[in-house]
């Protein structure tokens, strides 16, 4: 699983939202060229964003492995005509070149997974989106992080305590019926309680969020998205 | 620290008990992506409870708040919460994964759950909602994120996407369809479950 590693690497060190704007162009010009050779060109761009994150592509193609057997399946199932019926082989090669595409954006978003922390991401989201849905947005972001590894050990307790006690051996409605109901039981409750605290301690629309400033270190970030979505435009023109 | 000299603005005691729960919920769904059960009808193909957790926001929550706690959903996987399948995160499976179909979704069911189950945007009683309007509710649903999902898929594998969708209904979504029953069934359940009326 990718998830924040502290460090000091030069993407640490970049505004999340230079982060961000790479993030969302290297996928628009992957889009515009999904071509052998744009692909090998955003291929080698991909390897350099990893390596200046410092992260190894085999852990990224581990937590991306559930995706496989649809990339795999989408070129094989392309070949398939149906009237009149046969392979055309042809057929698979946009469908690969695509899922091969999905990989290097993947890459790339993981990126940014590892080297930005929940309040920079929550601080970039906030001065992004303005007013209100900005903060909903921002506090809800910052809880789901805290309170998922928390939920996550609730279900877990839950479906250990139900294997013990034989669970396991009942109907699959039944077992879904009972982690189901004790995770929303337990979930609302510690909504209400997390309520009454947030309200105790002055829960308020305009907190102060952690300075974040584009620095010079940011301006080649900035450059790559620009040339990237610029190049993406002249595909399209 | 950056320095704010406006006055406080409180939240109100309402909006931080939907909030709380939004978020709460949100990370439950996330949660969701982590259990896994054996498939009775292929085995290959485990069931996870993500999208029986769209269906309880929906009910839950309601049309509004279940809604936005499926965009905090989003928002927190595309930033680095390990909430989508397989406990994956990041961006790129909003904009660029073959599945962005299914994630885009959630928002749009929850809300039609939440509309057809309450009768409108406010949250009425969930216990004296009739099973056939929630089965239906959820019949609906399903709907909306398989056709989400199979569209996504073929856009972003297929090109042009729209000469290819049965091929992107046959990987994305064929297999993963009649489960559903299972997870509605379910979810029917939960719903009239005593605990769940008391919390």
């Amino acid at each position: 699983m990718i998830g924040y590693v502290p460090g000091s690497t030069v993407a640490h060190r970049l505004d999340p939202r230079a982060k961000l704007a790479v993030q969302v162009a290297f996928a628009a010009a992957a889009f515009a060229y999904t071509t052998p050779r744009g692909l090998a060109v955003l291929s080698v761009l991909a390897l350099a964003v990893t390596r200046l994150a410092s992260l190894s592509l085999a852990s990224v193609a581990r937590s991306f492995r559930v995706f496989f057997p649809f990339l795999v399946a989408a070129p094989l199932v392309a070949t398939v005509q149906i009237s009149p019926p046969a392979i055309d082989p042809e057929a698979a090669v946009y469908p690969a070149l695509s899922s091969y595409r999905v990989l290097l954006v993947v890459a790339v978003s993981a990126a940014y997974v590892r080297t930005t922390t929940v309040r920079e991401s929550r601080a970039a989201i906030q001065r992004t989106v303005p007013g209100r849905p900005g903060v909903f947005l921002g506090v809800g972001v910052s809880l789901v992080f805290r309170f998922l590894p928390l939920i996550r050990r609730e279900i877990t307790a839950v479906r250990e305590a139900s294997a013990a006690r034989l669970g396991t051996e009942r109907p699959l409605i039944d077992r879904i019926e009972r982690v189901a109901v004790a995770g929303a039981t337990r979930t609302l409750r510690r909504a209400d309680r997390l309520s009454t605290a947030l309200s105790a301690r002055c829960f308020a629309w305009n907190p102060t969020l952690p300075r974040l400033s584009l620095t010079r270190m940011d301006v080649p970030a900035l450059a790559l998205a620009g040339a990237l979505l610029a190049a993406t435009l002249f595909r399209a023109v | 620290m950056a320095t704010n000299t406006e006055s406080v603005d409180l939240v109100g005691d309402e909006a931080a008990t939907n909030l709380a729960r939004a978020a709460l919920f949100a990370a439950l769904v996330g949660a969701f992506a982590y259990v896994s059960f054996p498939n009775p009808l292929s085995a290959g193909v485990p069931i996870t409870l993500q999208v029986l957790g769209v269906f309880l926001a929906g009910i839950m929550l309601g049309p509004v708040w279940g809604s936005l706690s499926m965009v905090l959903y989003l928002a927190a996987g595309a930033v680095g919460a390990p909430v989508f399948s397989g406990g994956t995160a990041g961006l790129s499976y909003l904009i660029a994964s073959p599945t962005l179909g299914f994630l885009w979704s959630y928002p749009f069911a929850a809300a039609v759950i939440g509309l057809v189950a309450h009768r409108g945007t406010s949250l009425s009683d969930v216990d004296a909602v009739p099973t056939p309007v929630l089965v239906g509710a959820m019949v609906v649903g399903t709907a909306i994120i398989y056709g989400f999902g199979t569209v996504g898929f073929a856009v972003i594998q297929y090109d042009p996407w729209y000469a290819s969708l049965w091929q992107a209904f046959v990987v994305s979504s064929l297999a993963f369809v009649p489960v559903e029953a299972v997870k509605i069934a379910a979810a029917v359940g939960i719903v009239k479950n005593d605990a769940i009326a008391a919390a």
